[in-house]
């Protein structure tokens, strides 16, 4: 076994375990852990998770919390539990990115590696125009943009991010039919 | 057609506006006052002084390298054209000019005041920058968000608060010829049309300098025909990236041009550059395969006349 799929295997194991945990004490242990062996790259990871989870996070804790408060109980455990294990789960996802290289972790199946290859292009194509989106908004500003204007490039970006995928989508589908990947 | 033949056809079929020929102070909406046009800011320098000087420019993506040492200068009204296979760095370069990503190392200053993200953070200096130097991206998508055509085009006078907004507007729109869409959405309009909405965006500022990057890549040929035509009446300073070689003399009399190794490998008259096999090859904008005249079977480098 390569030392990508080593990697892939303890990954897919803390994953497991994150979500059969439920003590937020060893789901903290669990994201300490992770930070030690980001080392000195910990707090970037921290930051980008905690970046990358907070609009979600947000809106759920904060119906939960109204809920709870609705229904006259403490939410306080469920929210702790909840954020630590999402938090987790997203910081162990970035550390096994940056360490491992898919492909290889991947490499025994041919179909894995197709469906990898596809995510991987979108990804950098996406990362690409996300770049262009936001140069470009900042290149027409004359000063800085006002709430509005960055809330319709953003819904602009969005509109076109799916239009885009939807086509992508359909053009790779046709493209493994093409070349006999699916049998249907 | 010879050049001159093909200029004179040109020129009777399409006459140009007079308001959009000639002159090296930019282009202006013909009925705007001149405190319209010109809100306070601080003055250009005058003279033949470059208005866009690189000196030493290289830039990394991580470890990749995608420009090195790129120097060179340009001078007001002059139109250049930049050209360089995919990946060559075109268009980091172009976005490195209008100060959106700082090089790794190098400078280069706008009419003789560097220009650097950070520096652009000083209000004067941004709004001055961002009236008088205009990018066209690649992707005319990556520019569009406004309700409207007309909004879009609307979005750039608002900011400088002119008086002048509906009419400035509509002038654009009619220049580029989107008058009939200003009421649409800009995502609905067809790929071209978005191109000339971004345009009249851009122009509706009446930059001094106009960076367009590869403007004609998502054109069908009329609508490049039209594009060219356009072009060679604003006198306005461009620098325009393509990968075409057959419309480079169309786009400009002076060519840059990047090779493979991200370098600048030619820095003059395009029309010598195009009998330059040698380069044109390093670059990799030429390509060499067979041909079969007759019985006879032969290779060399060419460039066909439309890619």
């Amino acid at each position: 076994m390569n030392r990508d799929r080593l990697l892939l295997c303890l990954y897919l194991a803390g994953i497991l375990a994150a979500t059969l945990v439920h003590d937020p004490v060893w789901l903290g242990a669990g994201l300490a852990l992770v930070l030690l062996l980001a080392g000195g790259d910990a707090l970037r990871l921290l930051r980008r998770a905690l970046l990358a989870i907070l609009a979600f996070n947000a809106i759920i804790s904060l119906s939960y919390a109204l809920m709870a408060w609705w229904q006259d109980i403490s939410p306080w455990l469920t929210l702790v539990r909840l954020n630590l294990r999402v938090l987790l789960l997203t910081s162990l996802t970035f550390l096994f990115i940056a360490r491992a290289n898919l492909f290889r972790a991947l490499d025994f199946s041919k179909g894995l590696t197709y469906v990898l290859g596809l995510a991987y292009s979108q990804a950098l194509t996406f990362r690409r125009a996300h770049e262009d989106f936001r140069l470009a908004l900042a290149s027409r500003s004359l000063r800085r943009p006002s709430l509005m204007d960055r809330y319709r490039a953003s819904a602009a970006a969005a509109s076109w991010y799916l239009e885009k995928s939807l086509h992508a989508a359909n053009q790779s589908a046709q493209a493994l039919r093409s070349r006999g990947f699916f049998h249907d | 057609m010879t050049e001159r033949r093909y200029r004179a056809v040109k020129n009777s079929l399409i006459p140009t506006p007079p308001f959009l020929k000639g002159g090296r102070g930019g282009i202006s909406t013909p009925s705007a006052t001149p405190a319209e046009q010109n809100p306070p800011s601080p003055p250009l320098r005058k003279g033949g002084a470059p208005v866009i000087q690189a000196a030493g420019i290289t830039h990394r993506y991580g470890a990749k390298e995608v420009l090195a040492d790129i120097g060179f200068s340009i001078h007001p009204g002059e139109k250049v054209v930049l050209l360089g296979c995919n990946g060559s760095g075109k268009s980091t370069l172009l976005k490195i000019l209008d100060g959106l990503i700082a090089p790794t190392a190098g400078q280069f200053t706008y009419d003789g005041e560097s220009i650097t993200p950070a520096r652009l953070k000083h209000p004067a200096l941004h709004h001055r920058f961002r009236r008088e130097v205009a990018l066209l991206f690649q992707n005319p998508d990556a520019m569009l968000f406004n309700p409207t055509v007309y909004d879009e085009i609307a979005f750039g006078p608002r900011q400088m608060g002119l008086t002048d907004l509906d009419q400035r507007v509509r002038h654009w729109a009619a220049q580029v010829g989107v008058t009939a869409h200003l009421e649409r959405p800009p995502f609905s309009l067809s790929g071209g049309e978005k191109q000339k909405v971004c345009l009249a965006a851009l122009l509706a500022l009446e930059p001094k300098v106009l960076l367009l990057d590869e403007p004609t890549a998502a054109l069908d040929p009329r609508s490049t025909g039209w594009l060219v035509d356009f072009l060679s009446g604003l006198g306005v300073t461009t620098l325009i990236t393509t990968h075409n070689l057959s419309l480079a003399p169309e786009l400009g009399s002076r060519a840059l041009v990047l090779g493979e190794d991200h370098r600048l490998i030619h820095d003059g008259d395009i029309h010598g550059l195009l009998g330059n096999m040698e380069l044109l090859a390093a670059a990799n904008l030429v390509h060499t395969h067979s041909h079969r005249h007759g019985g006879v079977e032969h290779r060399h480098s060419h460039v066909h006349d439309w890619q």
